[in-house]
């Protein structure tokens, strides 16, 4: 079988602009949540909080042409696309331009230009809508638009399953790289859902925490909603040999289940069934896995959930574990989580620290594992699994491995 | 404090009418019979959970025309007496804005 690497890796959240930024952050257990900017006070029920990309103008990344065509959702993958590809130092010329993918996770498209034409609809009753609205807020803009910039001209394609969209993007592209079809990929996941109709929406499922995201913790009240994109240049060993390219880490193993059961809350059985797939997938034994970047979202029910799942595929082992979730920082980006949360995982193997779960304050008798509470941790970290639970019951999970 | 029989009797009128709709909306979300609701039984003793539970409140909500805070409603261990007594806290809240 074709081993998969890591060469290049891109990030833009509320903790930083580019992908070291963001990895400083999380070592450093910096707080990217805040008051909401980009929407009037008092529009929203509770809270008005959110980790939004920051001090962010897009004119610093696109010329005025290339940024007509964009959605905030496509901007953010190509940034971070941007940044992966040159990290890896991969050239699209010739054959490789046709056996490279893009392939995308996101969660709910281009919320901008939507919310956007909808208020001139229905608020202003203006009939005129801009000419480019479809082509910024199709679902698939994002892998377009990196596969436009960048001349790939193999697959390219969006995958959307909400929260757990980046981890089966990851899936896909590892899948299409085994078989054959292609030897190199640009994946990942993206997402700009901080408008006034989606944030409405995600209160109206009282979901949503109205002080800070405190995962895994006593007192945690809900999730807080983030943004932005993480990208990755993944290739073949054998090609990244062949380019004397620096890998990062290997992408081992995925694993993917569907909880066929409530469309909203969490089984700790599907849960389990993806990682133990993730670990039989990348033929590793549960006792390999020294950290986990958690789904943790902050809610009650994911985070028991979620527990239970890890020590029914661990048993024993689960003890010996640092579990942490990231969306403690940079928020639950949606579609975008699983690849923001990969740096969290390979900044683990390759740096031997381990990000913390922020804002935690105590523990839960539901929440039993080693949760690495507020401070980050030296350990060193072999293999890393990411996991990823979507509502409508479908989990993805990614496992990686230090460099070979 | 004087004692107003008078405004002492229509605060409770209003408690049954508010108490007597809500169990009217719980039934009709949750299709049962409305007997079966007690002011001490939590929306989970009546099989309503997840999405549903989240539907009632939102239900609750329309019809009443208020905001549920988070805070009021705990589906696990909260009765749907303290939902009522909720419900109108926040008509209140809206009478004292109004």
């Amino acid at each position: 079988m074709r081993r998969i690497v890591i060469t290049g890796m891109g990030a833009i959240c509320a903790l930083g602009h580019d992908a070291p930024s963001v990895w400083k952050a999380m070592t450093e257990g910096r707080s990217g949540i805040g008051p909401i900017h980009h929407i009037q006070p008092g529009q929203l029920r509770n809270g008005g909080i959110a980790a939004e990309v920051a001090g962010y103008d897009p004119a610093n990344f696109f010329d005025d042409a290339r940024r007509s065509l964009l959605d905030p959702f496509s901007e953010y993958a190509l940034i971070a696309a941007r940044e992966a590809i040159q990290q890896s130092g991969i050239r699209f010329e010739g054959e490789a331009a046709s056996r490279t993918a893009v392939v995308i996770g996101t969660g709910a498209g281009g919320e901008t230009t939507r919310d956007d034409l909808y208020e001139r609809l229905y608020g202003e009753h203006q009939g005129r809508f801009h000419p480019l609205g479809i082509v910024r807020m199709m679902m698939n803009a994002p892998a377009s638009q990196v596969s436009m910039v960048h001349g790939i001209t193999g697959p390219s394609f969006v995958v959307a399953s909400a929260c757990a969209s980046s981890n089966h993007a990851f899936a896909q592209a590892a899948m299409m790289i085994r078989s054959g079809m292609v030897d190199a990929a640009v994946v990942g996941g993206t997402e700009a859902c901080i408008t006034l109709g989606t944030l409405r929406a995600w209160e109206a499922m009282r979901v949503l925490a109205p002080d800070t995201c405190r995962p895994f913790s006593q007192g945690r009240r809900g999730l807080v909603l983030g943004e932005g994109a993480a990208m990755y240049v993944i290739e073949t060993l054998e090609s990244a040999r062949e380019r004397g390219a620096e890998i990062i880490c290997e992408l081992v193993g995925t694993g993917m289940s569907s909880d066929a059961g409530d469309i909203a809350a969490p089984s700790d059985i599907g849960a389990a069934a993806a990682m133990n797939m993730a670990l039989r997938d990348g033929g590793l034994s549960p006792d390999e896995v020294g950290y986990i970047n958690a789904h943790g979202t902050g809610t009650v029910a994911n985070d028991s959930t979620e527990t239970r799942a890890i020590h029914r595929v661990f048993g024993e082992h689960a003890r010996e574990l640092w579990v942490s979730s990231t969306k403690s920082m940079h928020g639950h980006a949606l579609g975008a989580g699983g690849a923001l949360e990969l740096i969290a995982a390979i900044g683990a193997i390759h740096d031997g620290i381990v990000p913390p779960t922020l804002n935690y304050l105590g523990p839960d008798p539901a929440c039993d594992l080693d949760y690495v509470p507020n401070e980050a941790r030296e350990r060193k970290v072999d293999v890393a699994i990411s996991n990823s639970f979507a509502f409508g019951g479908l989990n993805a999970v990614v496992a990686i491995r230090r460099a070979p | 404090m004087p004692h107003h029989p008078g405004a002492m009797e229509t605060r409770k009128a209003n408690m049954s009418t508010v108490q007597q709709e809500t169990f009217d909306i719980i039934a009709k979300q949750a299709k049962i019979d409305i007997a079966t609701i007690k002011p001490e039984s939590t929306l989970k003793d009546l099989g309503i959970a997840s999405l549903d539970a989240i539907e009632v409140l939102f239900d609750l909500e329309e019809h009443f025309n208020i905001n549920l805070p988070n805070e009021d409603t705990d589906f696990d261990n909260g009765t749907v007496g303290q939902l009522v007594e909720a419900i109108e806290r926040q008509i209140a809240l809206k009478g004292a804005e109004g």
